[in-house]
């Protein structure tokens, strides 16, 4: 084991930002307002599908306090998705609007009340075209084309290892089912929104809550047409990102359009209802699985064919996918794996990134199917698992390399504190106890040919060190990790810190934060930078004291000789003296290049695509109300593999607020759409978990060391709720005797089944 | 129809503004409001305290929670007019010469903070709970709460937070 002796790492310091935050100084996006800012609104489509006839926009324009009213004809026509290869959407609709929300047209006025009231201005002639809403309708020939293409699939996903069929020949025990979930929304506490201000050298900066600066930034330049140098993005706090905010969505560029048109600021914010109703979702999967072992329990082969529904638009869905994929096929050490999956064009809201990256779907199918093998093997489900174990420093026959893995200590010691061996073994009526694991990214992925970083320290005459990071905080906690990170390794107290992020001009490229990628990758980076810094305060510091600078320690802000803490100096006065007596101030840069990354390709597939992988165990305890088919869950055990955590605290509450999202995945949350129509709009119609919900949890952090993460850490972002819900629904098989496939469990499914259940 | 939030009204003429009296954060203002203005339009535009925040506008996720003569209120479901002559306390109106309220430092301490943006509304909810019950149990706190949602934190650290501060006597402002 490494030393874990560290004054910060390992320490629940208090957040950074959370002063701010807490006394209401925190700005976000949505806060600020700049002088002779204008409000924008925008037009979005009534219909699924239809043909747009004729716009005028005479009487909007007319509107007093009205500045600028646009459509398609007045924005550039190129088209954007997040892999232009696959682009298909223009900043307006040109001929056809394809969802519910399609943007058609957009305002620019003095404030909000007048845009929203030019918007009922704007005269639009629809002509509907006939749509399509299940993508397993959308797949028939004679299906309504969402895009003018020869069908709905827009892509495909086929990846074999091993030889599945001749596996499943050598099976005792085959099972096969299908597994269904369902749009969901993110909800962000702080609804999407940005401001665009263009300046007059044609540069355009763009204040928007995302998780992604620099792509963002690509993305505007390639939609708008202007060099990349031109565009500046800024993030502030943000309310909450869970992969929405990863991708751009349109009204980046519109809000760009009409500060070009107008030359003044313009600021555009969803409203709730417009969230809800318009903004992207999680991808619902159709998942047609098939597991087989023998009847020792060695898990032989193991198959998906899987049906995306995609919506109207193509974004993160091949991604989700190809990760969807990679997780099933390592999760447990299985030799023959198939998967098969196809992304469906419908005319719906269109899916994006959302925590969990398509493995919380999969993983939903794939862990309640084992314990229905488990059972039909007349096995404990642990047991099932323990005998097909991933197992630390192997390489999975799909050629994944994994570092530091704790999936038998996670299940061993959350086995423990639920009481998993009594409360099987004693089964009280509608009550029952399940159990799910999970194996997920803990640092990001190769699958974009980058997953490198860069950060820069530097140490003022004071001796506040500042670093430059692109670890960008959506509420996560990065700031605060990367400051631990910078101090443990500098050898200075927190109160020093500070963390300079948020600003494409100021920091260095990087991928954004999504797949439990910030600590490790940007970590990397920030470690590095503190160790070149250190490696110059240590030379000046040499002089000073007349010693070897190899036999010099930094701690607590202070240098000084190994062995003798008497003869000392602080950090501040040896940036004074470099800076009058040698005439160089004190820095360093952290240069953290994944190398395998280069390689990658986007579209081969996947071997050594993720750096290090994060595993979990959870178990629910539940009790299932027969009356009114309420299914309560007592208690949810979360033991994960974080590596090192950097702050325990932190990692707990990723953790806590995964399982929360998780179980409202579980039993409350389902976008409800009627013929491509969002019905629940609003907190009070789509339920999310609040405080008078939740189960008790109990976290516990398996630190496993991981050998290349800093400080041995890997990512903990996405893992909470991956392992949720089948923990749920297999309690609720426990409690009732009854497999529910498809999420969300609700009472009135319950109900049904325990009416319907063979007594 | 999508992209039209139902609270705002449209052709509202200047000539319905009315002049209203607040007293917020210990201030006096004299605000001109137009009908259909909540009091969380005129914290956050016209007094841009921005650490009131709006999650919905509509009194479903509570982080517009402020608290109006002593009572937490969803500020986007009180009208300007409505709230005239009333005394308001915000977020920022809880630190004192820098010294944060108890409520305040349990969150900080307890790790209750991820985005945030639930956090002003929460800890008003909060305090204004301590003031009715100052030893509440762990339900009464989870009872409390429900109209102030939280997307991030799974609201297990900010139920001990509050627990927290009720132990250390948190329902007074120990000044």
């Amino acid at each position: 084991m490494m030393n874990k002796d560290f004054a910060v790492i390992g320490k629940n310091v208090p957040r950074i930002d959370s002063i701010p935050k807490v006394t209401g100084e925190a700005r976000y996006t949505c806060d600020l307002k700049l002088p002779g800012m204008l409000w924008g609104a925008i037009l979005r489509s009534p219909h699924p599908h239809a043909k747009i006839l004729r716009v005028n926009l005479e009487r909007a324009k007319g509107l007093t306090g009205v500045r600028a009213v646009i459509t398609a004809e007045d924005v550039p026509q190129n088209r954007f998705s997040f892999i232009q290869a696959l682009a298909d959407k223009n900043i307006f609709c040109r001929e056809e609007a394809r969802y519910i929300g399609d943007e058609i047209a957009a305002v620019a006025a003095v404030d909000r009340d007048t845009a929203e009231e030019a918007l009922q201005l704007i005269e639009v002639e629809y002509e509907p075209l006939p749509a399509v809403f299940d993508p397993e309708a959308a797949m028939a020939p004679d299906a309504p084309r969402v895009h003018d293409r020869e069908n709905n699939i827009v892509y495909e996903f086929h990846k074999s290892f091993g030889e599945v069929d001749k596996a499943f020949e050598l099976c005792d025990v085959v099972c096969e089912d299908r597994y269904l979930t369902h749009q969901l929304a993110h909800c962000c506490m702080e609804t999407s929104n940005c401001i665009a201000q263009v300046d007059s050298s044609g540069g355009l900066t763009l204040y928007v809550n995302t998780q992604a600066p620099h792509t963002q930034r690509q993305e505007l330049a390639r939609i708008l047409g202007l060099p990349i140098g031109k565009i500046r993005v800024v993030n502030s706090n943000m309310g909450g990102g869970f992969g929405s905010k990863l991708v751009m969505d349109m009204k980046g560029p519109i809000a760009a359009c009409l500060s070009m048109r107008t030359n003044k600021p313009v600021k555009i914010i969803n409203s709730r209802q417009e969230e809800f109703s318009t903004a992207k979702t999680r991808y619902p999967y159709i998942m047609d699985i098939k597991v087989g072992a023998t009847k020792e329990g060695r898990i032989l082969s193991r198959q998906a064919r899987v049906i995306v529904d995609n919506g109207a638009y193509n974004d993160k869905g091949p991604s989700t996918l190809s990760f969807a994929s990679m997780m099933f096929n390592v999760l447990y050490d299985v030799p023959n794996t198939q998967f098969d999956a196809c992304l469906v064009y419908t005319n719906k809201q269109f899916g994006t990134a959302f925590r969990g990256f398509g493995n919380p779907q999969i993983a939903f199918a794939t862990e309640c199917q084992l314990d229905d093998l488990a059972k039909r093997l007349k096995m404990d489900p642990i047991e099932l698992r323990m005998k097909n174990l991933n197992k630390p420093n192997s390489m999975t026959t799909h050629g994944a390399r994994i570092t530091s893995c704790g999936m038998q200590e996670c299940m061993e010691v959350s086995a423990k504190a639920i009481g998993w061996s009594e409360k099987r073994r004693e089964p009280k009526k509608f009550r029952g106890i399940g159990m799910a694991n999970m194996v997920h990214s803990g640092a990001g992925s190769r699958y974009y040919g980058f997953n490198s970083n860069d950060a820069f320290v530097k140490i003022a005459d004071d001796g506040t060190v500042t670093l430059i990071t692109s670890a960008l905080d959506m509420g996560q906690g990065a700031q605060t990790t990367m400051a631990q990170i910078v101090a443990e390794e500098l050898g200075v107290k927190m109160e020093s810190l500070k963390v300079l992020t948020n600003d494409t001009d100021l920091t260095p490229y990087d991928l954004g934060s999504y797949g439990s990628r910030a600590t490790f990758i940007c970590g990397n980076a920030a470690k590095l930078a503190a160790r070149d810094a250190r490696k110059e305060l240590v030379f000046v510091a040499g002089e000073m004291l007349e010693a070897n600078p190899e036999d010099l320690v930094v701690k607590n802000g202070v240098v000084h000789v190994a062995g003798s803490p008497g003869k000392s100096i602080p950090v501040a006065e040896i940036v004074q003296y470099s800076v009058s007596k040698k005439g160089s101030s004190i820095s360093g840069r952290g240069h953290f290049v994944d190398t395998l990354a280069s390689g990658a390709d986007i579209t081969a597939g996947y071997l050594t695509h993720i750096p290090t992988f994060a595993f979990a165990t959870q178990m629910a305890e539940v009790e299932v109300d027969p009356e009114t088919g309420k299914v309560k869950v007592l208690k949810i055990v979360a033991a994960h593999d974080t590596g090192t955590a950097i702050n325990p605290v932190s990692a707990e509450g990723q953790i806590e607020g995964g399982v929360v999202q998780g179980f409202g995945y579980a039993l409350m949350e389902k976008l409800s759409v009627k013929d491509g129509r969002v019905e629940n709009i609003s907190f009070l119609d789509y339920k999310i978990p609040n405080s008078g919900d939740i189960p008790d949890i109990e976290t516990i952090l398996v630190e496993t060391e991981d050998p290349d993460g800093p400080f041995g850490a890997k990512g903990v972002g996405e893992p909470g709720l991956v392992p949720t819900a089948p923990a749920i629904v297999n309690a609720i098989y426990d409690a009732i005797g009854v497999r529910f496939k498809e999420l969300p469990v609700t009472p009135e499914q319950v109900l049904k089944a325990l009416r319907d259940r063979p007594r | 129809m999508p992209g039209t939030s139902s609270r705002r009204k449209s052709n509202v003429k200047e000539s319905l503004a009315h002049t209203i009296r607040l007293k917020v954060n210990g201030d006096l203002h004299e605000l001109t409001v137009k009908p259909h203005h909540t009091l969380l339009d005129v914290l956050r535009d016209q007094l841009e305290l921005t650490g009131t925040k709006e999650g919905c506008g509509l009194g479903e996720c509570g982080a517009c929670t402020v608290h109006m003569d002593g009572k937490p209120v969803n500020s986007c479901l009180v009208l300007a007019l409505e709230a005239d002559g009333s005394e308001i306390v915000t977020i920022e109106g809880l630190a004192k010469a820098g010294k944060l309220h108890p409520v305040q430092r349990a969150f900080v301490e307890k790790g209750a903070i991820q985005c945030g943006f639930c956090t002003p509304g929460m800890v008003m909810a909060s305090i204004g709970l301590l003031a009715e019950k100052p030893n509440p149990t762990r339900e009464e706190i989870k009872q409390a709460l429900i109209g102030n949602l939280c997307r991030c934190t799974g609201y297990k650290k900010i139920i001990e937070a509050v627990s927290e501060a009720a132990s250390s006597g948190g329902a007074r402002d120990d000044e």
